[in-house]
């Protein structure tokens, strides 16, 4: 019995042990590499890393949302031989998020970018902590005056959804389009509506039934939701998860048509393919990163809510290539739309705009304005589904 | 599995020190370091080759991930900060095992802690001071967790349902109760994803100096001492220790047994709430979907690398914290998935559940 | 389609990959070994099963490969309680934690590969039946094959000889030594079988249901089919029951969304776990009664107050 008392008090000293040397060890490496954090309150923030840290929710060859990020962080590593390339898959959107930013930065990291919507929490915490650090958010909106080390970034996801709403509201059969979302965010709200309102501008019977998964990839909850939207006679789905392949899977299974999104994943619906909004970061990362690397990042339009779109030229969602099912008039409908969004009258959501008991939320002839639609917390007319979920 | 009808004395009481020989005690810790040095070799060996099927260097990823852990100025804080629930959560396991009770149930009693100190935290920290909100949020996370275990002591001691299965149950349905809770009632916005308000700054936990630790540590080590002596020195710990042994022969000499067993799964779940409430007010600061998970599952294998002793405890947690720090090195350094360093951590613990003891002792 | 055969059949569908892990464990636990590892078995299935889909085009191969993975690494848990009387929870977690890792290591360069997966076949007249049909016959051949591997284990464990020998390691292990026979080798073999199905059921769900793989995708699953296990008192052919009705639990959620009904899913989710708790209350002694004597042990450290 007793050696395991002499044991215990062996441990306990071992344990006393490794944490005095961890901390003269910590001590020593602080001491030793002064250049590093002093050097980076003279210049601005974001300048003087030697490298750029990406971090992600999901994997990075998810056919969807991490895959864009990690792409275009690529192309990010190949404009600047210089500056090392860390990128970070399958983060969580909650606290060790931080730590894992912080690593980034430990490792010489003066840009980092927090590509979830959900990394928003940690993303502020790590700014807050770092002044020299800038932190730029991929999709969120911050509340009131940014940080000055901080931004968000986007584009209106909703103009080509729009767009892909018309190649839906053309093909369908049933008149019942689906959409597998993951939560009610403002820029799925503003995706599905659209979505909506562009396959009724060409289809007025056309309705959309909504199907949430709460969660950016659970393949098994996908797979649910998509076997009910066709269930229910569906014949055209989309939907807005970082993952996309389950349900495209199903959706071809099923002889129904798919509207992609994130990524062109035309390969895995070759007979149901019909369009897709397809991410391409490379340019606007590229600028994002010359802008902070230049020391021009505080006060800058990225230390803001940064939105582009139609109207700004660079949107950096695209519409994917159309499937072979797609008819000619269909692609001049949608060539003809996609300039029409792109001038001072064109917009998914020009009034008047119902929501889902009638009431008018857009007043004829009125256009809302990127920070509207970015707020919006209703589902439009035509859409089957209920916001509390 | 029969076991001995004597009332055993404390493991650790002074009575049999000057029984065995020094010679023999000399040899026996040796070759008890002996067996932990092999597994722990053993352990790293083994995730040395599998790591390298995709192409890693191990040595390199283990210099990487040494000094990855230890040698950044922040690391130090990154493992307290990460060790404080662990502890606790080790605790919620020692407590009730020195009864010869099994808590599987701290992954819910933890979540089930923050739920209520998120409770007491929404209701009041608008209104009250922020010192006192802390102090009632502690209060709510130690109620929570041992009423979440008091479910499973009254399915023991009323209907005679084993603990073992019923704390493993009430994890899942403390997991939906959180899910439940931020998807609607408590949500801090319909178009947002869910989550909780943010606990008031003013209650949220101070940090000791400006090193960015928080007092979660102080407060894990102040519960592992004083269970420590509680179980060594007091009575009570005596007779927990007499009832875990043989409860017939406990029950012969009169001891209270039901209340016993009781108080050991009640403090248990105080003890895993207090995880909670530190997962919370100084980490998470909203519950969110994922709150908390694994916290419990590894505070129960924490307590069984301790073998259910509070002392050695510290250690477990410190180093299974350790290894979560290290997982972003793999990633970061070697190019390997951070989920990887799973491999190391369960090869160490199944070293250890496995080749450290003598055959034959107790399942 | 009417919502009723809409949540049916997505609970069979849905509760399979469940249904062969639950099957499983009740094989280990009427031996007398609880596996916690099981989601790990299924992990490890998922993955192994999506691997091998991948490479040779023939998903039959894979949902081997992915029942002789769950097998493997159940194996891992049998050596530690059986050969080194490890604590079998804490063991059972160890597992887990070692499939959640492999997993991770060895699966990350597929999630972006495609398989041939399982594809729905309508079975030849059952499958028009009204409302049986489309539940039970307009599904994956895996779940075609649950229907008789089910019943087969229950036979195999309660009408042959074999059966005989696991219950009674599981019952009353002393007999088994006195007649000779080896009471680890027979535990270790019950271990493993569960293993086995737990990995068939994680192939289910990534070759025949989701047809993807993902990091951590089983998803709680195996716990769930550990509880179903208690919740099913230890008969394979009460685990179909439970497994659909956890299969239909996690279906209803998406069925009622996609009718425009608002409602809080948790609240469904939670009901099985409920409902086994109470049972076990309400049911109290008989329902550990029925669990095998050796498994009680495992639970028990120290005897219950009279």
């Amino acid at each position: 019995m007793h050696h395991r008392t002499v044991k215990a008090a062996l441990a306990a000293t071992a344990l006393a042990a490794v944490l005095a040397l961890s901390a003269c060890t910590a001590a020593g490496t602080a001491t030793a590499t002064p250049d590093a954090s002093s050097a980076a309150t003279e210049g601005a923030p974001g300048t003087g890393g030697s490298a750029v840290g990406f971090i992600m929710v999901g994997p990075r060859d998810d056919f969807g949302y991490n895959q864009a990020v990690y792409e275009a962080a690529q192309v990010v590593g190949e404009s600047y031989p210089d500056l090392e390339i860390l990128t970070a898959e399958n983060v969580p959107e909650d606290d060790t998020a931080v730590a894992t930013m912080e690593q980034m930065i430990d490792r010489g990291a003066k840009v980092i970018f927090a590509t979830s919507y959900g990394h928003l929490d940690a993303a502020t915490k790590v700014a807050a902590a770092h002044p020299d650090v800038v932190v730029v958010q991929q999709g969120n909106t911050i509340e009131g005056a940014p940080l000055a080390n901080m931004g968000t970034y986007f584009g209106t996801v909703y103009e080509p959804m729009y767009l892909a709403g018309i190649a839906a509201g053309e093909a369908t059969e049933s008149n019942k389009l689906g959409y597998v979302y993951a939560f009610p965010i403002p820029q799925t709200i503003a995706n599905i509506n659209a979505f909506q309102r562009g396959a009724a501008s060409v289809n007025p019977d056309v309705e959309t039934v909504t199907v949430s998964t709460s969660s950016w990839c659970d393949p098994g909850a996908q797979k649910d939701a998509a076997s009910s939207l066709l269930s229910q006679g569906v014949d055209v789905i989309t939907q807005h998860q970082d993952c996309t392949k389950t349900v495209i899977d199903a959706t071809e299974a099923a002889g129904a048509f798919t509207v992609g999104y994130h990524a062109d994943a035309s390969e895995l619906a070759p007979q149901g393919w019909l369009t897709g909004a397809v991410w391409d970061w490379a340019p606007l990362y590229g600028q994002i990163v010359d802008n902070i690397t230049a020391g021009e990042f505080v006060g800058g339009p990225f230390n803001a809510n940064y939105r582009v779109g139609y109207k700004t030229g660079t949107n950096p969602f695209v519409l994917a290539d159309f499937g072979t099912s797609v008819s000619e008039d269909t692609k001049a409908a949608i060539a003809e739309a996609q300039a029409w969004l792109g001038t001072e009258d064109g917009s998914p959501f020009v009034g008047p705009v119902l929501d889902q008991d009638g009431a008018t939320v857009v007043p004829d002839g009125v256009i809302p304005t990127y920070d509207e639609v970015d707020g919006m917390n209703y589902f439009v007319d035509g859409v089957i589904g209920s916001l509390a979920n | 599995m029969s076991a001995p009808v004597i009332v055993k004395p404390p493991e650790d009481s002074p009575s049999d020190r000057a029984v065995a020989p020094r010679q023999a005690q000399a040899l026996r810790i040796g070759a008890g370091v002996l067996r932990w040095v092999l597994a722990i070799l053993g352990a790293m060996v083994i995730f040395s080759i599998l790591i390298s099927f995709q192409g890693a260097n191990p040595l390199e990823v283990f210099v990487d991930m040494w000094a990855s852990t230890f040698q950044r100025p922040r690391s130090l804080t990154e493992i307290l900060i990460r060790m404080a629930p662990i502890t606790l959560a080790a605790l919620a396991v020692v407590l009730p095992a020195r009864a010869g009770m099994m808590n599987v149930g701290g992954e819910g009693q933890v979540i089930v802690g923050a739920v209520g100190a998120a409770g007491v935290g929404l209701a009041f920290d608008q209104t009250l001071p922020g010192g006192l909100v802390m102090v009632l949020m502690a209060g709510g996370a130690v109620v929570a967790g041992a009423a979440w275990a008091g479910i499973a002591a009254l399915l023991r001691l009323v209907f005679n349902v084993n603990e073992a299965v019923t704390t493993l149950l009430l994890n899942f349905v403390a997991l939906d109760l959180l899910l439940f809770l931020i998807y609607q009632p408590w949500r801090e916005s319909p178009t947002a994803q869910p989550s909780s308000r943010e606990v008031a700054v003013g209650a949220q936990l101070p940090t000791l100096g400006s090193t960015g630790v928080t007092i979660g540590i102080v407060v894990a080590l102040v519960a592992t001492l004083a269970l420590g002596w509680a179980l060594a020195r007091t009575r009570w710990g005596f007779k927990l220790g007499v009832v875990g042994g043989n409860a017939e022969a406990a029950r012969r000499a009169a001891l209270p047994v039901t209340a016993l067993l009781l108080s050991a799964l009640l403090v248990g779940g105080a003890l895993a709430g207090l995880a909670g409430w530190i997962e919370l007010s100084a980490v998470e600061l909203k519950l969110r979907p994922g709150f908390g998970m694994q916290i419990g599952y590894i505070g129960f294998l924490a307590s069984w690398l301790a073998r259910h002793r509070p002392l050695p405890v510290l250690i477990a947690a410190f180093v299974l914290a350790a290894l979560s720090v290290a997982a972003d090195s793999l990633q970061l350094d070697s190019g390997l998935p951070a989920a990887t360093i799973n491999i190391l951590t369960s090869l160490l613990l199944i070293a250890v559940l496995g080749w450290t003891t003598m055959k034959g002792r107790k399942p | 389609m009417s919502i009723v055969v809409d949540v049916l059949s997505g609970g069979v569908r849905g509760g399979t990959s469940i249904l062969y892990a639950g099957v499983g464990e009740t094989v280990s636990e009427r031996a007398g070994v609880i596996n916690l590892g099981t989601e790990g078995a299924m992990l490890a299935g998922a993955l192994s099963a999506y691997m091998v889909a991948s490479h040779t085009g023939n998903p039959w191969a894979g949902a081997l490969a992915g029942a002789a993975a769950g097998g493997a690494i159940s194996s891992v848990h049998a050596v530690l309680v059986v050969k080194r009387k490890a604590n079998q929870f804490a063991s059972g977690l160890a597992v887990l934690f070692l499939s959640l890792g492999l997993t991770s290591l060895f699966g990350s360069s597929y999630v972006g590969k495609t398989i041939t997966p399982f594809t729905v076949w309508e079975v030849p007249l059952l499958g028009d039946l009204p409302f049986i049909g489309p539940i039970l016959f307009q599904q994956d051949p895996l779940v075609y094959l649950s229907y008789l591997v089910v019943p087969l284990v229950w036979y195999v464990l309660f009408r042959t000889r074999a059966g005989l020998l696991v219950r009674t390691a599981g019952a009353r292990s002393e007999a088994l030594t006195v007649h000779g026979y080896s009471v680890a080798r027979i535990r270790m073999g019950a271990v493993i079988t569960g293993g086995f199905l737990a990995g068939l059921g994680g192939a289910h769900l990534s070759i025949a249901y989701t047809n993807s793989w993902f990091e951590n995708m089983v998803a709680g699953r195996g716990f769930i089919a550990v509880a179903l296990v208690i919740f099913a008192s230890w008969s394979p052919l009460k685990v179909f029951g439970g497994a659909y009705l956890f299969g239909a639990a996690l279906s209803l959620g998406p069925a009622l969304q996609a009718r425009g009904f608002e409602i809080n899913q948790f609240a469904l989710h939670v009901i099985p776990f409920v409902l086994t708790l109470v049972v076990l209350a309400v049911l109290g002694r008989r329902t550990i009664s029925a669990a095998p004597a050796e498994l009680k042990r495992v639970f028990e450290n120290a005897p219950v107050d009279p």
